[in-house]
């Protein structure tokens, strides 16, 4: 590990060394911030998918399973980061190389993450709000997504401590609040607990479809999970509590959007809040779920860009990325009423890229290192601290990325759709990186093209 | 003050905070059949019975615990906080709301058990923190 030594956390939020003992939070706390992020209404709206395919209890039966897989797929990246102590960037640096991690934290967080969704979710902040709060100009949707811009740039600013606060507060109401929202739409729309059982379409698709769309709608989470788990106070704490939330409160936000469709026709849980006389009930639920999520969204994204661009901090690179987030939302489509589609092409197109990130990580550090180097002590499997030596270009790990999100994309496309795009992708990555790492290890051929040197600062 | 006696301190105001909010909880409960509609009925029931579980669950465990240092208690009694000071949110944002058809003079209690939930509840948090060097949001 890092040695004895104290290092300065020169960038903030340990965005290039790993996490002192110190600074460790309960599985709670992790629990708490996983939660906030999937604390937004467009996890509702996801469910509606589901309602137009399956009854209510088959839906419920599908999620289930489905958030299972996601559960497992997170726990299983989320223990490298509490293991080692080090965000997903730091940990890419052995199966990617020091610049293929690079790269890989563009494509996850910095792009993805920390440009395009965080774009799209304010706008879709400054949306909601107008909708809710219709004919005020604090709440049109330019000034509404530039004003929610700014406060998930503040707590975004103020890095994981002032992120879990926010959590705490915002989490257990704003569940409470989702339930009642549920609760209440179907006491308006008269439908009864047991008639809510009946309720579906003529004809159910494949259970196989249903599982599809629920793997496919979180499996790119998955893949930063190390940057909530490394904070934990055991190893294992960001895996549970990953594996918990995803099961348990995913699967419910499914259902709850889903029984809504098939009740009311609309998933839209803020909208049956304010309906009821809930105004600020309702903006409260949009405000501190959009939040809680966006802030996170621009969080990650600058842990990545500080470990491709040392120049500036981790501060600093959340307001660059914010502000040009917030001008997309704002000012693009909130003033100009410019499309964001081509963003969101881009940023699912990229998508497609991520979950191979997780792969060969899970490949790397579960089979690689520990079967074939034999390295026993999950501890021991990745070192970090000024001084340590990585290859520059892990050539295995670039190969299985580029074309493992190849296959994931190709299988999105209607003439090669086939499986999980998202778990395609994931497969053919994993067993592309172990099927060319071991043939080169055990051939003595050298893997990794490069050497780079860390240096004091963990960059 | 020796150690022992600051973490039996510290236990016995850890314990207050928490039963206090234990005491608020219960309050709601028993106010749940006074709000003239199911509705109502329901939400404080809801509300209430996570504080009371909240709280209660976390009671004896902080009683009991063998602490060698503040964080030790610090770490339980700030999670239950969390949960009942959220709580009070939900309070003030419902109590008052015409969907719940709660008769006005409970409701206006209900807001103000809200507003001092989360106030106090705010307050031990950042209390506690301080007093045991531990982050807010442990």
């Amino acid at each position: 590990m890092s040695g004895e030594k104290k290092i300065e956390d020169f960038y903030g939020d340990y965005a290039t060394l790993t996490v002192p003992a110190e600074e460790r939070r309960s599985t709670l706390n992790l629990f708490m911030v996983y939660m906030g992020v999937l604390a937004v209404v467009a996890a509702i709206f996801a469910g509606s998918g589901l309602a137009a395919m399956y009854d209510v209890s088959t839906m419920l039966h599908v999620a289930l399973a489905g958030n299972i897989v996601l559960g497992i797929f997170g726990a299983l990246t989320a223990y490298p980061g509490g293991v080692t102590r080090a965000n997903t960037y730091m940990l890419l640096r052995y199966p990617l190389g020091r610049v293929g991690a690079m790269i890989g934290a563009l494509i996850i967080a910095g792009i993805s993450c920390g440009i395009l969704w965080f774009a799209v979710e304010t706008w879709l902040f400054g949306l909601t709000t107008s909708v809710i709060y219709p004919g005020h100009w604090l709440t049109s949707i330019a000034a509404a997504s530039i004003w929610g811009g700014i406060l998930m740039m503040i707590t975004a600013y103020m890095g994981y401590r002032s992120i879990s606060i926010l959590s705490y507060i915002t989490v257990p109401f704003w569940y409470v609040l989702c339930i009642i929202g549920f609760f209440s739409a179907l006491d308006f729309s008269g439908v009864s607990y047991q008639a809510m059982w009946q309720l579906g379409p003529e004809q159910m698709a494949p259970i196989g479809t249903g599982i599809t769309y629920v793997i496919g709608l979180y499996a790119a989470g998955c893949v930063i999970t190390s940057d909530v788990s490394r904070y934990g106070v055991k190893p294992w704490s960001g895996s549970l509590a990953w594996a918990l939330h995803v099961t348990i409160f995913m699967t419910t936000l499914l259902f709850i959007g889903g029984v809504m469709t098939l009740a009311t026709g609309s998933p839209n849980v803020i909208v049956a809040i304010a309906n009821i006389g809930l105004g600020a009930g309702a903006l409260l639920l949009a405000i501190l779920g959009q939040w809680t999520t966006n802030d996170n969204n621009l969080w990650s994204g600058s842990l990545a860009f500080v470990n491709v661009f040392p120049k500036f901090k981790r501060g600093t690179w959340v307001l660059i990325l914010g502000v040009i987030g917030t001008f997309i939302a704002g000012i693009w489509a909130g003033v100009y009423g410019m499309s964001l589609d081509p963003f969101i092409a881009f940023g699912t197109m990229l998508g497609c890229f991520i979950p191979p990130v997780g792969g060969v990580l899970i490949a790397d550090f579960y089979i690689f290192r520990r079967f074939v180097l034999g390295i026993k002590d999950p501890a021991q499997r990745y070192k970090f601290g000024p001084g340590t030596k990585y290859g520059a270009i892990n050539v295995p790990g670039i190969i299985a990325l580029f074309v493992g999100g190849f296959i994931g994309w190709l299988t999105t496309l209607p003439n090669y759709a086939f499986g999980v795009p998202a778990l395609n992708a994931i497969f053919a990555s994993i067993i592309l990186y172990l099927v060319l790492i071991i043939l080169m290890h055990k051939a003595g051929i050298r893997y990794e093209v490069g050497t780079w040197i860390e240096k004091e600062t963990g960059f | 003050m020796p150690m022992e006696a600051e973490i039996a301190k510290f236990r016995r105001e850890s314990e207050l905070s928490i039963a206090i909010m234990l005491v608020l909880g219960v309050i709601t409960l028993i106010l749940a059949p006074l709000t003239g509609h199911y509705r109502g009925f329901y939400l404080c029931l809801a509300l209430g019975l996570i504080i009371v579980i909240a709280s209660g669950a976390y009671l004896p465990i902080i009683h009991v615990k063998k602490a060698t240092s503040l964080r030790e208690l610090a770490i339980p009694a700030m999670q239950s906080l969390w949960v009942s000071t959220s709580m009070g949110l939900g309070y003030v944002v419902t109590a008052l709301a015409e969907y719940f058809k709660i008769v006005l003079p409970i409701a206006a209690t209900l807001f103000i058990i809200g507003w001092v939930i989360l106030l106090f509840g705010l307050y031990r948090l950042i209390y506690i923190s301080k007093k045991a060097g531990v982050p807010l949001a442990i």
